[in-house]
């Protein structure tokens, strides 16, 4: 039996998800709903419309192929979506032969999906890289992230995994003896402040990033929302977990605006959020707090 | 001992004499501008020079009259020595002199000083005097003899007036000296070798005897020139020590002068004599005849000379890099005037001068030593376009080595490059190279590979514009802007069944203009021989003196001589792709369509475009496109090494093209991979269409990896990386990348590391950056795609990266 899930993106020469270089494969669905999501496209757990408007040059296909008159045209405009009526059929991207519109997550199989991540293995050779799971939440779609990652250890690629850690321990403990290192994202550990900005609560994130540090090297990732969770007092507080758990690293990814885009492109309306990015003074005073406390910690990494 | 001379300070005594490219754009305002600084001159000492000297001489055999034209020059040109130099000489009589061969072609250049760019260069004096010199000219220069030898169809292609797939030009011609030789003997050596050879001749008499005879005169009569020459500049330098009021410039001055009464008639001892040595060779090399190129194995032709200083004190680090920065002011203090053709084929760059470091020896062991690091360190300080850096890659090159090259490719002058020994020693072996010979290739300028030492007398031919060959495949060999049969007479596209009979057109047409070129380089290598020997550069080359005979007479046994410069193959990989997909496979475009759309230069067809656009393309590590792109590249080069040279070796294709792709690109029409008729080819003959690549970096280099160097020729691919992409944690990802590019066996690589100009026109014009890669936060995205908050601030992060 062939196992297959929805992978929204294969991203070759990754330098940033983990050791060496890397492809980072991105599973499709999040239980999260993080305001400052960067990549809103994954949160669905089905595939969906994204559109590329600047490469519509407003012919009209699109229409045609639309059953169902979700697709409006203007003269010498761009065309425009009726994302209410929008079914997410694709058949306008089979039509479009622009670029202007594409399907965001496909159905692929674990063998489909090894077979592009062992086209790199001469660079994972070379830097200590392989294979980086992430998402969206991988461990959304179980059996196939558990097949992945095992393939992929199998023919002996170095393994990562990139998760919110919101997801049931029986999950977790069954696809961690696949995983080399994990990539943990903590948001926020003030459980009322969690819940504002990502709709979940954070008891089951932590204590399921007990159980991933004693079973796998763990780095911490923040992503940093300026007068969200970059207080010093915040940093404190990560900074006592890390040493705590002993984990190895922790990696401070200051917000970008790369997801408000997108959420235009999938017919969304970005959640009513003042994402800011802390200043370059603001980041140096916290990798200071880091560096007192003996932690390693880098930005952007 | 150079105490007054602040490393820091010598970058400012750059004489910049690069040519604006008038081709690639801006032409106008370039004009208006002029294409030379203002104080860059024309310098006609030579042209005078060698004139009387021709003048004088009619009648002897012609290796004797370049030799005495050699020495004349050699004796009576203005030299000079200025207040900060260590290593003296140039090809031309001031620092701000162009040279230019009046011999070769004059049309050229007195086009160039008549039109507005080149206003600057001459006076009413210098005109009138050009004047007198082309009055001899007229009839005796090798482009008026070649007007007069070709006739019929070998006129028509050697003019190009019929928008031929082939070009042919003087291109470059470059060629190594056995340096090492040289330096062991010195020119006084190779001057007894060659008496030696006279006395032999006299008792052996072969049937070529006067041919001999002549040749070897004429040889040791260059060489006591070159010895002679040198001995005015330490007699300058003795005169102007004498004046000098400062101990310091009384030393130098007297340093000076000791070496050029030493250097290089006899062998150098350190490494201030090894590098004027050379210096004189190499600028005599350009008098001589109109040469280009260095090629020399820096670190392992000057690292023993350094190294045996240090040992004896005699140098520290610091006055060994003054010396080398000292140096590349000299390399750029050799001007060349080119034609407008040639200018805008090397696109600013002033004499193609390279140098090679790494690589391994004779045999088979690394060479790195302690001047490769002085190199690199060099040309982080200079920063100079010229000389550029070849590194000869294989895995046993340190990675701290490979740290440094990273270090200076960051800063953004596209150099080092590296070449692949893993594909270039078997290409080599390939082309009946000995193993001991192949280990000592060097790269003289762009990716000409050579072998130092060897008689590779003569080598681009020309250039051949592969998608015009394809163009015409879809033509029958018509121009069907004006009826003319240019081409082969191939069959009718409509008759086509499949993609093989498209190859097959194809590659006939690559036979047919192969064959026109050869022909024409043929004819103009027995001219050469008649007309413009090399008795000088002969004497450096391993066989002439041995065998009596001139480099033009014979050449070293292999391809690896004659080649044309082959633009566009991957152009015609994804336009054969994309007719294979379509047109054969899913039929979702008629040939009779696409002909038709393509003489319409797509207007009105643009669906037809966007499917031609849409198939498969090489440079995304995609099965499909990426096997078409093999066979186009492999049976490509088959059909070229078809052609023979004068001694019966195949000529070959070569990957040298550079900024040539966007002059061939200008007489391209619409080709079937969606190109727009006038658009610039691919950049280098393994790099993916401009914009195709959409897989990343490591997708290129997989892609790339599936052109044997071995089944074609030494390639070129250009790879654009942002700065941060080599700097901070990343540069040791780059490393990791660079030694998977080796490990691939991928015959060579250089990088653009864009700066924040080309961020900021990105996102004023983003149609001309569609494939420029930049690093988000914790992903890779095509910069264009970005959104303009996001935009600005990696161009505020890459500043910073940019001292």
């Amino acid at each position: 039996m062939t196992t297959s899930g929805i992978v929204f993106n294969l991203q070759r020469f990754s330098l940033h998800d983990g050791p060496g270089i890397r492809t980072t494969v991105f599973l499709k669905g999040c239980p999260l709903n993080c305001a400052w999501c960067a990549n809103p496209e994954s949160q669905s757990p089905r595939p969906q419309l994204m559109t590329r408007d600047i490469k519509c040059c407003g012919c009209g296909a699109c229409a045609k192929a639309c059953p169902e008159g979700a697709v409006q045209l203007e003269v010498g405009k761009v065309r425009r979506i009726l994302w209410e009526q929008c079914t997410h059929c694709f058949r306008c991207v089979a039509a479009c032969l622009y670029g202007a519109l594409a399907a965001v997550g496909q159905t692929m199989t674990v063998e489909a999906v090894l077979d592009i991540v062992k086209k790199d293995q001469v660079f994972y050779d070379q830097s200590g890289g392989g294979l980086t799971l992430s998402g969206g939440e991988p461990l959304t779609q179980p059996t196939f992230a558990r097949e992945l990652l095992k393939g992929a250890k199998a023919t002996g690629l170095h393994t990562v995994m990139d998760t919110t850690g919101h997801a049931p321990p029986t999950v977790l403990e069954s696809i961690l003896p696949f995983v080399d290192l994990t990539l943990y994202d903590i948001k926020h550990l003030d459980p009322q402040r969690h819940r504002r900005a990502t709709g979940v609560d954070n008891q089951l994130i932590l204590q399921n990033l007990k159980r991933t540090a004693n079973q796998t090297r763990t780095w911490l990732r923040i992503p940093l929302l300026h007068g969200y969770n970059d207080t010093p007092e915040h940093m404190e507080g990560l900074a006592r977990l890390v040493k705590e758990l002993n984990i190895e690293k922790i990696s401070l990814l200051p917000y970008h605006e790369g997801g408000l885009s997108k959420c235009r492109q999938i017919g969304q309306t970005p959640l009513d959020f003042m994402a800011q990015s802390p200043s370059e003074a603001h980041l140096a005073h916290l990798m200071e707090i880091m560096t007192r406390h003996g932690v390693r910690a880098a930005i952007g990494a | 001992m150079y105490s007054k001379l602040e490393s820091n300070t010598i970058r400012n005594k750059l004489v910049i004499k690069a040519v604006r490219n008038i081709r690639r754009g801006g032409q106008k305002e370039d004009a208006e501008k002029g294409m030379y600084r203002p104080e860059i001159k024309l310098d006609l000492q030579r042209s005078i020079l060698l004139t009387e000297s021709y003048r004088a001489t009619e009648g002897l055999p012609m290796v004797l009259r370049r030799a005495k034209a050699l020495e004349h020059i050699l004796t009576r040109m203005d030299i000079y020595i200025q207040s900060w130099e260590r290593i003296v000489g140039n090809n031309v009589a001031v620092p701000q002199g162009l040279y230019f061969g009046i011999d070769m072609n004059w049309r050229s250049v007195r086009r160039i000083v008549d039109q507005p760019e080149g206003r600057t260069l001459l006076d009413a004096e210098g005109r009138r005097k050009l004047d007198e010199l082309i009055t001899y000219w007229k009839g005796k220069s090798m482009s008026d003899i070649q007007q007069q030898v070709f006739t019929g169809e070998v006129l028509d292609y050697w003019k190009m007036s019929k928008g031929a797939a082939g070009s042919w030009s003087h291109w470059s011609e470059l060629g190594i000296p056995n340096y090492e030789k040289v330096f062991k003997v010195g020119l006084r050596g190779l001057i007894q070798e060659a008496k030696g050879r006279l006395a032999e001749i006299d008792h052996t008499v072969p049937p070529d005897y006067v041919d001999q005879k002549e040749f070897l005169q004429a040889l040791i009569i260059a060489l006591e020139a070159v010895i002679a020459y040198a001995h005015r500049y330490a007699h300058l330098a003795e005169q102007q020590a004498v004046a000098a009021q400062e101990p310091f410039h009384k030393e130098r001055l007297e340093t000076i002068a000791r070496i050029c009464r030493k250097v290089p008639e006899h062998p150098p001892q350190t490494l201030a004599e090894a590098l004027q040595s050379f210096f004189f060779i190499h600028v005599v090399r350009y008098l001589e005849y109109s040469t280009l190129g260095i090629g020399v194995r820096f670190d392992k032709v000057f690292g023993p000379y350094y190294e045996n200083d240090l040992k004896n004190g005699r140098i520290s680090r610091e006055e060994a890099l003054t010396l080398l920065q000292l140096l590349w002011v000299k390399f750029h203090e050799l001007g060349l005037i080119y034609s407008p053709t040639l200018s805008a084929v090397y696109g600013g760059v002033a004499s193609l001068q390279a140098i090679t470091l790494g690589g391994v020896d004779s045999d088979g062991k690394p060479v790195v030593n302690e001047m490769t690091y002085l190199v690199l360190e060099t040309a982080e300080r200079m920063r100079t376009p010229e000389p550029t850096i070849a590194i000869r890659y294989h895995d046993r090159l340190p990675r701290e080595l490979l740290a440094k090259a990273v270090d200076v490719i960051r800063t953004g002058i596209g150099y080092p490059s590296f070449f692949n020994d893993k594909a270039l020693l078997p290409m080599l072996a390939g082309w009946d190279v000995p193993l001991e010979t192949a280990r000592d290739y060097a790269v003289s300028g762009c990716v000409y590979i050579e072998l130092p030492g060897k008689n590779i007398a003569r080598r681009a031919l020309g250039g051949l514009n592969l998608p015009l060959a394809l163009w015409y495949a879809l033509t029958q060999g018509v121009n069907t802007f004006n009826g003319e049969q240019v081409g082969a007479c191939t069959p009718d596209p409509l008759t086509f069944s499949c993609l093989d009979d498209l190859m097959a057109a194809y590659l006939t047409q690559v036979r047919f203009f192969t064959n026109r070129l050869c022909t024409i380089q043929n004819i103009s290598n027995s001219l050469y021989e008649k007309y413009l020997p090399r008795p000088f550069y002969s004497a450096l080359l391993d066989g002439c003196i041995e065998s009596g005979r001139d480099c033009r007479k014979w050449g070293y046994p292999s391809t690896v001589s004659d080649f044309c410069v082959v633009l566009g193959p991957t152009n015609v990989s994804d336009a054969m792709a994309a007719v294979g997909k379509n047109v054969f496979e899913d039929k979702t475009v008629t040939m009779a369509q696409l002909l038709k759309a393509m003489a319409a230069n797509w207007e009105g067809h643009e669906d037809v475009r966007r499917r031609m656009i849409n198939a498969p393309k090489y440079g995304n590590d995609h099965a499909y496109a990426d096997a078409i792109a093999a066979q186009v590249q492999h049976r490509t080069a088959a059909a070229i090494m078809e052609s023979k040279n004068r001694f019966g070796f195949p000529c070959r294709g070569d990957g040298s093209g550079i900024s040539a792709t966007y002059a061939a690109g200008a007489i391209v029409p619409a080709t079937p991979e969606g190109r727009k008729s006038g658009e610039p080819l691919a950049d280098a003959t393994l790099s993916p269409v401009f914009g195709m690549d959409q897989e990343g970096p490591t997708a290129v280099l997989k892609s790339a990896a599936n052109i044997s160097a071995a089944k074609s020729f030494n390639h070129l691919l250009n790879q654009k990386f942002p700065p941060q992409a080599l700097s901070g944690e990343n540069k040791e990802r780059f490393i990791d990348y660079l030694r998977a590019w080796g490990e691939l066996g991928i015959s060579q690589i250089q990088f653009n590391v864009v700066d924040r100009a080309t961020l900021l026109e990105a996102q004023q014009q983003p149609e001309k950056h569609p494939d420029l890669l930049v690093r988000v936060a914790g992903y890779s995205a095509y910069f264009v795609d970005l959104s303009k908050g996001l935009q600005d601030s990696i161009i505020a992060r890459t500043e910073q990266d940019f001292p």
